[in-house]
This record gives structure tokens, sequence and C-alpha cells, in this order.
């Protein structure tokens, strides 16, 4: 009888098939490590840049930071530095040439106030040059919910305001139709008396209308008496006429005579005109001497006439 | 002998008349020295401005100005200075005469009368005009015309022939025609004859422009007889050129020769001799 262990008959080569096993775990092992660090992005280089934020509220570790909405990197760290909080954002190296100095950093919710927050970057111009490892951007934070509903509600107040201004009026329209209804109600009580009053109207037209008849007979009787009276009125009138012609006559005899009188007074006239010629000239010698000079200083414009004749320009006046 | 003894009453009347007037009338208030000195000073420019002495008025002017300055009154500083600028260009110191403008033009703080500073703007124009800038021209012409409000200024009739003047110069004859006959009723509702015949010879040479040579020569003919009764040897003179190109547009060279004869005579007499071969090559005289 042999010492040596043989293994029994129904596990033929076991050893090696155990190996096999614990060959074939491990390779799946390493694969799902390298498959996870190829999705952690442990393969892909990165550059380290930094945003100062005075408070990190909303911002975590491993969220994204997207340019243009594309995923470019993720919150790598957070440490509270003086001031607030030091974010470091890796940032794969295949998109730093389009992140320039001069880049803003924001965060913002994916889809407006609700939905995943993000770190979204705003890139600056791209004549600036590139971001260097460890420079720090600057952060904005974007408006929360809390304050845009502040916002809505400060900038919404005053047309609320207006608004139960005008309900109120209206109400009180409302008062005041219902006075204009029974103002109504109590004139259409007194239409019947205004009814009668107009009947008696009527009647009193109709009996005006039979004494207009009796008056214009009576105008009808003194047309015919005037009628009788002209012929009497016109011969008056050509008397009346004759005189006018007579004074007419009269008065033209008069102008005459004041012709002649004018014509004797021309030589009169004529002397006073030259009175009044030798009496300016001696007023003009008067006042340029001294002590009237100054009493009758002329106020006339001091400025020379403008002539729009001297836009020409080529022309001037000659100097003598 | 009848004769003298009228006319020494008459003397003895009118000299009694002025006493009593001289008592009767309440003093005027004196002029403080500087402002009398600076309204001698004025006085003396424009008499030497019709002395034909422009050199001397500039003198007097500046002066004028000078003394002006010195007690602040705003209204004779820019009267001076617009005077300085009318006869600087006279004296072909175009740069001078915008530099006394811009005392006015220059300084808005200052209280000038509005009609000083509108006088100030439109020969600021005329200048520019004159020097062939028509943009700046046209600037400082709308500047004018907005504080002649609605054209009821009494520089409206300048106003719209330095306008009239321009549109020419753009090679807007037609604007330029209507801005003159605008200038032309403007000036003779205010009675101004010297804008009058200003705005005449503009229509003349807006319809000149536009090819209607007979009724540019009436509206020349027009300025000419206003020029005679204003007996300015300059502007007859240049009424005269005007005509010689209106006669030789129609055809009529003889006539054309006849005007250029008689404007060399006026520019000779008037001791400023003008060179009419250019003109006479330009109308095809010779």
């Amino acid at each position: 009888m042999s010492d040596e262990f043989r293994p029994p008959a129904r596990f033929p080569h076991l050893l090696a098939k155990v190996n096999a096993f614990l060959l074939f775990a491990l390779a799946l092992v390493i694969a799902f490590g390298a498959i996870v660090a190829h999705k952690q992005g442990w393969f892909v280089k990165q550059t380290m840049i930094r945003i100062v934020t005075p408070d990190a509220l909303g911002i975590s570790k491993g969220m994204p930071v997207k340019l243009y909405g594309f995923t470019v990197g993720s919150v790598s760290d957070m440490q509270l530095v003086p001031g607030g909080v030091d974010v470091q954002l890796s940032i794969m190296n295949e998109h730093m040439a389009r992140i320039p100095k001069g880049s803003k950093a924001r965060f913002a919710r994916e889809s407006g106030v609700i939905g995943a927050s993000v770190i979204e970057i705003v890139p600056g111009k791209p004549a600036n040059g590139e971001l260097a490892e460890g420079e720090q951007l600057d952060f904005e934070r974007s408006r929360g919910i809390s304050e845009i509903v502040e916002d809505f509600r400060r900038q919404a107040a005053p047309a609320f305001a207006e608004l139960r201004n005008a309900l109120s009026q209206v109400n009180r329209s409302g008062e005041d139709l219902s006075v204009i209804l029974s103002a109504l109600r109590a004139e259409a009580e007194q239409i019947p008396a205004t009814h009668k009053s107009l009947q008696r109207l009527i009647r009193n037209a109709d009996r005006a209308t039979l004494q207009m008849n009796a008056t214009l007979e009576s105008v009808q009787r003194t047309s015919q008496t005037i009628e009788r009276a002209t012929p009497v009125l016109a011969g008056k009138l050509a008397t009346t006429l004759d005189s006018i012609d007579g004074a007419v006559v009269q008065m033209r005899q008069t102008a005459a005579e004041a012709q002649e009188a004018l014509r004797g007074v021309r030589p009169v006239l004529d002397r006073s005109e030259s009175a009044v010629r030798d009496a300016g000239e001696v007023f003009s010698a008067a006042k340029r001497v001294w002590p009237l000079n100054d009493a009758f200083k002329e106020g006339g414009d001091a400025t020379l006439p403008i002539d729009s004749f001297e836009a020409q320009g080529a022309l001037r006046p000659a100097q003598q | 002998m009848s004769r003298v003894q009228s006319r020494l009453r008459a003397v003895a009347i009118a000299a009694a008349a002025a006493l009593c007037a001289g008592c009767a009338a309440t003093p005027s208030e004196p002029l403080p020295p500087i402002g009398a000195r600076a309204a001698d000073a004025n006085a003396r420019g424009a008499a030497r401005v019709r002395g034909g002495d422009f050199a001397g008025a500039a003198r007097s002017y500046e002066e004028a100005l000078a003394l002006a300055r010195s007690v602040e009154d705003a209204d004779a500083i820019a009267a001076n200075a617009i005077n300085l600028s009318i006869v600087y260009q006279w004296l072909g110191r175009d740069g001078a005469a915008r530099d006394a403008l811009k005392v006015v033009l220059d300084d808005p703080k200052r209280p000038f009368p509005e009609r000083r500073r509108m006088q100030a703007e439109l020969r600021r124009a005329m200048l520019e005009l004159a020097s062939r800038n028509t943009s700046g021209a046209a600037e400082w012409l709308s500047r004018a015309e907005r504080r002649c409000e609605r054209l009821a200024c009494d520089l409206a009739p300048a106003l719209l022939n330095v306008k009239s003047q321009l549109a020419l110069a753009d090679n807007q004859p037609a604007d330029a025609a209507r801005l003159a006959q605008a200038a032309v009723d403007a000036a003779r509702s205010r009675g101004a004859q010297t804008e009058l015949a200003n705005a005449a010879r503009n229509l003349g040479r807006a319809r000149l422009a536009n090819g209607e040579a007979a009724q540019a020569a009436s509206a020349f003919e027009q300025a000419l007889a206003i020029d005679h009764a204003l007996a300015d040897p300059r502007k007859i003179h240049a009424d005269l050129i005007e005509l010689a190109r209106a006669s030789a547009a129609a055809g009529d060279r003889e006539a054309a020769r006849g005007y250029l004869e008689r404007a060399q005579t006026v520019s000779h007499a008037a001791g400023d001799p003008r060179d009419a071969h250019e003109l006479e090559v330009e109308l095809h005289l010779r």
C-alpha cells in the first residue's frame, strides 16, 4: 500500500481547473478596475484650476464642470480658506485650449431654476492666452429660486395694488349704478304727468295759432295803409334830395375857396419847411457840441451790418 | 437881405427850442469812463470802415474789444468781436476772423445776448462758406437757424441767402432757387435792400446753373438796379460779371463782352482792378 495521495477519479485535473478559474476571476477584477478607472478619467490627463466662492452651498465634490453644456471636468476638492471656500476643478487637458485667461465660472442649474447643479464656464477672449495650472477663475453665483421669487414679488406688488384699486373702483361703480337706476325709476314714474303737460301745451299752441291768424290780418291792414301813404312820402323825399343837391353845390363852392386859400398858404409852408431844415442843421450841430452831446448820444447797433455777400469771400471792398 | 434875416430868425428859434428841449428832457445816465471809451473806439472803427481804412478800423475794434472785456460788457464784447471778424475778412485774414468769433462762440457760460450769438454763428457760417468748407458752413448755419426761430428774426433774409449760396455750392440749383426766392420775400417784407439785392443775385445764379439764362439775366438786372441805388462797387461789379455769364450762356457774346468791359471799368474806378482775362477765356469771348 503506497502513501502518495491520489485524487479521486471523479475530479481529474482539479488543481488546473481551480487555477484557471482563479486566473479568470483575477482577469475579470482587473478589467472591472480598468473600466472604472477609465470611467473615472484616471487615464486622462487633467489640469487643476481654482475658484473661490464666499459659500459652497450647492457645490459638492464630483459636481460636473460644463463648457457650452458639455462636461469638461469636475469638482475635485474643496478647502476652507480665509474669505470663503477654495474649490478645485479638474479640467481635461484636451479642453483647456477652449478656456483662455479671463474666463469666468458660475454656479448654474441645467434646466433653469430646477435641475442638477453644475459649474458652468463662460470662456473669455482667446487672445488672452491659455490658462495655466492652478490659476484662479472669477466666480459668480447665479440667483437662487428664493431670490427670483423675491424679485418677482417686488415687481408684482405694485401691479397687484393697482388691480386692487381697480376692483374697488368697479365696486364703487356698482353702487353708483344702483343710484342711477333708482333715479331713472323715479323719472319713469313722472312720465304720465309729463304726458299730460304736453297735451296741455299742444292745446295752448292751437289757441296761439288762432291768435296769430288775427294778428296777420291786422298786419295786412297796416300794409294797405302804408301802400296808400307811399306816394306822399315819395314827394317829400324828392324835396329832400333837392335840398341835398343844393348843399353839395354849396360845398363845392366852399372847397374851391379852400383851394384858393391853400394856394395862398403854400409859400408859408415852403418857408416853414426851410425853417425846419435850418433847425435840423442847428440841432445836429448842437448835438455834437458839449454839453449836449452826452444827452443826444445815439443808441444804435454797434455792429457793422452782416451782409450775406461776404460769404462769397473772393470779393472784398477796395481799400482807399 | 430879408433871406438872411429870416435865416437868422429861424436859427434863433431853433436854438431856443433846443435849449427848452434840453431843460425839459430828463438827463441821461452818464456812461462810465471805460464804457464811453469803448463806445468811442467802436465809433472810430465804424468811421474808418466808412473811410475804407480797414487796418485802422481793425485797431479801433481791437481797442474797443479790450475795453469791453475789461468791464465784462457782454453785449459790447460780442459786437466788437463780430466787427473784428468782418474787418479781418476784408483784410484777407480769414484765420484771425474765425479767432475773433471764438470769443463769442467758444464761451457758452458768458451771458451773451441770443441775437449776438446768432450773428456770430451766421458770420462763422459765412467764413466757412467763403473758405469752401460747406459742411462746416452747414453746421454753423443750422445753429444760427435754430436761434432765428421760424426765420422770424431780422437776420432771416441773410440766413436764407447764405443757405441758398450753400445749396448752390453743393450743386443743388433747384434748392438754391427756392431758398433765394424765400430770401427775396423775407427781404422785401423787411425792407432790407442789401439782402434783397443779394437774394436777386443768388436767384439769378441758381437759375443760370439750372440752364435758365433769360430768367437769370432778369434777376441780375434787378440786383444791379438795387446795387446802383446802394452804390456798392463790389456788388455792381459782381452783378455785371453775372450778367456777362448769363449773356454768354444765352449765346449773346457781344452783350457779354459789353458787361465785362463795364465790370472792369467799375473795378478800376473803385481802385480795385480785377483781371477779367480768365473770365473772358471761360466765356469763350477771346
